[in-house]
């Protein structure tokens, strides 16, 4: 079978009349039936809600109406964002079965782009996770090498991308669930400036943290659907209030630019394929006139400790909604049972391990005693990590980096939730700061006789999407690593 | 064990007011406290953040914070330039997020005062420690609509996510009745405001005293009973009589067990209103821990000078402030004055009667018709309305028909009967009051011809009378004038009546 086509190429062909919407749906479908038992990315294919989707663009299209930017683009949606009438289980026991009455802003600004939402893909319970192997319905295999991690949370949605199952997909990054995943499955992934993409409608984990953000198979892609699903929204009052530019404009754009290079991400531990990415990157850039200067960002090895105290702290809030009272899963209990027994058995059944071992945290962290000791020093590190980056871009304009360490690991492979928890190093500085940051398949790594993908993360100021989706782009045209799919 | 010698109350009051906002605090459906939204059946004024479903998200309603800065300002509170929104999680079914979104340590509202007028006489000075909002919770029962019991529990959302105030007081109060005119009060402000309609029973208005005393004993030491928080009082008369039951408690509980108060001795206690006591509900060591955090979904509230004056300028005048006008302007007695600000309808009724019986009575003014106003709506006006069961506002009376009344009588063409009978059929009449007392037969009759007439009748009838009136018997007009009145069918001018007969007989 070919290379499915990408976003913008399906777009035009639909727009063009050289397929219907419905036959690309159907190419889609077809790819999924025979691809997705090698990784196991989706939990729902929705043939049948699709086929009403894309039937409602080839009826735009036939009515001389415009269909919109991503007129019958097949894109699949992470469980853990609301469609109305359709499943969201957030890979967990305790919502499964559940479907939302209404539907996220993401997903209803895509179809009224004219996209079709074909279904859901896996991800770690509740995006806990560095791997998806947190899915309470199933683990996910990587499309390189399908005993190893596509990387988490939003494992589901990089691996149906980098498989070529569809070529869109949303995730959720609240430490580097987006990036992380895209980087271990040599696809590219953004996790937008926080607020730029409405939250209404994305389950919360930590909600300070919590972006929603493409997961596509190159730069100009992630580009088309961040002009659709960007910008403000009345239901989310931490979404960004001002309208966000034309992203795909912007792309050839050719302004010289000062890159940072963080020293502290340059760590020993790294994987040797990342420093050549990252040399590959500086001879590509430099070639075109950037500027490289060295940079620190001293609170690197504070990010994780940071992060797992802010975040836990805001999903064992956000996640007491989960009580089995009003939806979700109800334990029974017997008669001379109390109320704290239901709610004890509905949420000890309903979610797994790692789910519970972060409520706990997040208990810890907020109870009294506790609170200015954890969480309240966790705020003041995290303006301390915040204003580190805004005085970092004073001397630069984007940051260049590893997304992650290592290339993906074996399905199984890291037991010990803090080595788990590690994977986040290089990518929580962004939700910490709520800044943009990309991951772009930056070459491979041979790992004993395997070919893995290592991914670069380009990290930008505040709302500065646009100048890294030009460098990424850039980078992009120049190495073609994003080309490389599994089994070419 | 020491006798005690003299012994102190010493009370602080949350109270938790429900604002009628259209829709809720954090969400587009209809507000619990709304007028039009109170009959709606269960779990209809909901949406996906009432329920808080999966992904759903908090916007807040501006309107929640206007109508408390107006409470906040009415109060004498300063309005913070920062608020911003917290998180207090606990479980409970009729929480739907497992938390309740409130404020804890920046209120929208700090440091008042209001004056209150004292049981002992004089005036109490109450300090408002704070003022903020929080979201309502839903109401869990046991019973289906229509009454019928189930056997298992039921929760209605209808009123999750309904704004509420909750106003501190410092503990200011050293008795139960002072608690309870306090309460009325602010239930007043609120009402005078429009920030809600205040009806207990629908739980508008709900009362948390915190009660300890204090007391000396024989032995010259202090003691302190830990303080008791007494939950969810809904009428005044529960707030009165929870906290005198406290009073007596908590000295048996002292002499009993000789606990006192300290850190951690804070005990909850509810209000059984069939037995008229208080019972325990909480004590310190199962206290929550509600383990706030600021909530990340919700930006702080930035409140600048211009949008404070912008609701100050809001403010009507308040009933406190219209009580003293009344008095000290108007001339009303305190009682009338008191009465007229009661409630806010029958006083705005009040001041639009008196304002239109200043311009239609010319030889009256704006005191006069105040006054004369008040004495029509308080007398007849509440035995009118106690007899058809309505408001005073509610008679069907406008401020045009009572100005005709006072009007009339002011003319001397309506007697006070004929005035009483006429402003009876006023109520519910769209005549105007001229009309209807003259189709009622009603008017006065001060035609001096006729007048003469009647009085010669009357005189020839009773012989003996006007012999005696005429000899000085004062009393013999009685009979005169009875008869006068019963051929005039009480249209006669009294006052003319009698000025005619002193000048016929005794001149």
């Amino acid at each position: 079978m070919t290379t499915l086509p990408g976003v913008i190429e399906i777009a035009e062909s639909v727009k063009g009349g050289k397929v219907t919407a419905n036959q690309a749906l159907a190419d889609c479908l077809q790819r999924i039936d025979s691809g997705d038992a090698d990784t196991n990315a989706f939990l729902r294919v929705e043939p049948d809600v699709a086929r009403q989707q894309a039937q409602a663009v080839d009826d735009a299209i036939a009515a001389g109406k415009d269909p919109g930017p991503l007129a019958g683009v097949p894109i699949a949606i992470k469980d853990n964002i609301v469609m109305a009438g359709r499943q969201t289980s957030c890979g967990s026991r305790i919502l499964e079965g559940y479907t939302s009455p209404y539907e996220s802003t993401a997903t209803e600004r895509l179809l009224a782009a004219g996209a079709v939402l074909v279904g859901t893909v896996r991800c770690d319970e509740f995006a806990m996770g560095s791997s998806t192997e947190h899915c309470a319905f199933g683990h996910v295999g990587n499309p390189w090498a399908t005993d190893r991690v596509p990387g988490g949370s939003s494992g589901g949605s990089a691996a149906a991308v980098a498989q070529g199952l569809v070529p869109a997909a949303l995730g959720s990054d609240t430490g580097g669930s987006i990036r992380q995943p895209a980087a271990l499955c040599g696809v590219t992934g953004l996790k937008p400036s926080y607020g730029r993409v409405s939250r209404w409608g994305l389950v919360a984990f930590g909600s300070s943290l919590d972006c929603i953000g493409p997961i596509t198979r190159n730069v100009a892609d992630t580009a088309a659907i961040m002009n659709v699903i960007a910008g403000p929204d009345r239901r989310d009052s931490t979404s960004v209030d001002t309208d966000p530019p034309d992203y795909l404009a912007g792309l050839e754009e050719d302004k010289p630019l000062v890159i940072g290079i963080p020293r502290q991400h340059r760590h020993e531990g790294n994987h040797p394929a990342t420093e050549a990415a990252m040399e590959e990157a500086r001879g590509i850039m430099e070639s075109r006139g950037a500027t490289f200067v060295d940079v620190d960002l001293e609170m690197t090895d504070h990010g994780i400790a940071t992060y797992y105290v802010v975040a836990t702290a805001e999903a064992s809030s956000n996640l007491a909604r989960f009580d089995g009272i009003r939806y979700g899963r109800r334990a029974t209990i017997e008669p001379g049972e109390s109320l704290e027994d239901l709610y004890a058995r509905s949420r000890g059944e309903g979610f797994g391990p790692e789910v519970r071992r972060r409520i706990m945290l997040g208990t810890y962290v907020l109870s009294a005693g506790y609170y200015d000791a954890y969480y309240k020093k966790a705020l003041q590190a995290r303006r301390v990590i915040h204003d580190e980056f805004t005085k970092v871009f004073e001397q630069c304009d984007v940051l260049l980096g590893p997304t992650t360490a290592e290339p993906a690991f074996g399905i199984g492979e890291i037991a010990d939730p803090l080595t788990m928890y590690l994977c986040d190093r290089y990518t929580v500085g962004a939700n910490i700061a709520g800044i943009p940051a990309i991951s772009i398949p930056g070459g491979f790594a041979d790992v004993e006789g395997t070919k893995l993908p290592v991914g670069l993360q380009l990290q930008a100021p505040f709302l500065g999407e646009s100048t890294l989706l030009r460098i990424a782009h850039q980078l992009q045209k120049a190495t073609g690593h994003h080309l490389c799919s599994p089994g070419h | 064990m020491a006798e005690i010698v003299s012994k102190q109350l010493k009370i602080g009051m949350e109270i938790h007011v429900e604002l009628a906002t259209r829709s809720k605090m954090f969400s587009r459906s209809g507000g619990a406290a709304y007028p039009s939204q109170y009959e709606a059946k269960p779990n209809t004024l909901c949406d996906p953040v009432v329920l808080a479903l999966p992904g759903a998200l908090p916007v807040l309603n501006l309107s929640a914070i206007e109508m408390s800065m107006q409470v906040g300002l009415a109060l004498g509170c300063r309005i913070s330039e920062f608020t911003k929104w917290d998180r207090k999680n606990y479980f409970y079914p009729d929480l739907p997020k497992g938390y309740q979104i409130s404020q804890y340590d920046q209120p929208l509202c700090v440091g008042g005062t209001i004056d209150i007028p004292a049981n002992e006489g004089g005036t109490r000075r109450i300090g408002i420690t704070r003022a903020h909002l929080e979201e309502d919770t839903g109401k869990t029962g046991h019973e289906l609509p229509g009454g019928h019991p189930y056997e298992g529990s039921l929760v209605d959302y209808n009123r999750a996510g309904t704004p509420l105030l909750e106003i501190v007081t410092e503990p200011d109060f050293d008795c139960a009745e002072d608690c309870v005119t306090f309460g009325r009060e602010l239930r007043n402000i609120c009402r005078f405001l429009g920030v809600t309609e205040g009806i207990m029973q629908k739980g508008h208005m709900r009362f948390e005293p915190n009660v300890n005393l204090e007391f000396t004993l024989d032995d010259g030491r202090q003691v302190a009973t830990p303080i008791v928080e007494i939950k969810n009082l809904n009428s005044f008369k529960a707030v009165l009589n929870a906290i005198q039951h406290e009073s007596v408690r908590q000295i048996e509980a002292w002499k009993e067990d000789g606990r006192e108060m300290g850190p951690g001795m804070k005990i909850t206690r509810g209000w059984d209103d069939q037995k008229n006591v208080t019972v325990l509900q909480r004590e310190k060591e199962d206290a929550h821990d509600y383990r706030y955090l600021p909530d990340p979904d919700l930006l702080p509230v930035v409140i600048d000078d211009a949008w404070t004056s912008r609701i100050r300028e809001t403010l009507p005048e308040l009933p406190m402030s219209r009580r003293t006008r009344y008095q000290e302007e108007l001339g009303l007695s305190a009682k009338d004055a008191a009465a007229l600000t009661d409630e806010r309808d029958l006083c705005f009724f009040f001041e639009s009667c008196a304002q239109r019986a200043a311009e239609v009575v010319s030889n009256i003014d704006a005191a006069e018709a105040a006054v004369q106003v008040a004495k029509w709506l308080l007398n007849a006006g509440v035995r009118v309305a106690r007899e058809r069961e309505v408001e005073v506002q509610e008679l069907g009376i406008s401020a045009d028909q009572l100005s005709g009344v006072i009007k009339l009588r002011s003319e001397n063409a309506l007697g006070s009967t004929a005035a009483d009978q006429l402003f009876e059929l006023l109520c519910g009449n769209d005549e105007s009051a001229e009309a209807l007392a003259e189709s009622n037969g009603l008017l006065q009759v001060s035609d001096s011809g006729q007048l003469d007439e009647w009085i010669d009748a009357a005189v020839e009838a009773q012989p003996q009378a006007a012999e005696d009136f005429a000899g000085g018997k004062d009393a013999a007009m009685g009979r005169i004038m009875g008869h006068v009145m019963k051929s005039s069918g009480g249209q006669a001018d009294a006052k003319m009546v009698r000025e005619r007969l002193i000048e016929r007989l005794r001149n």
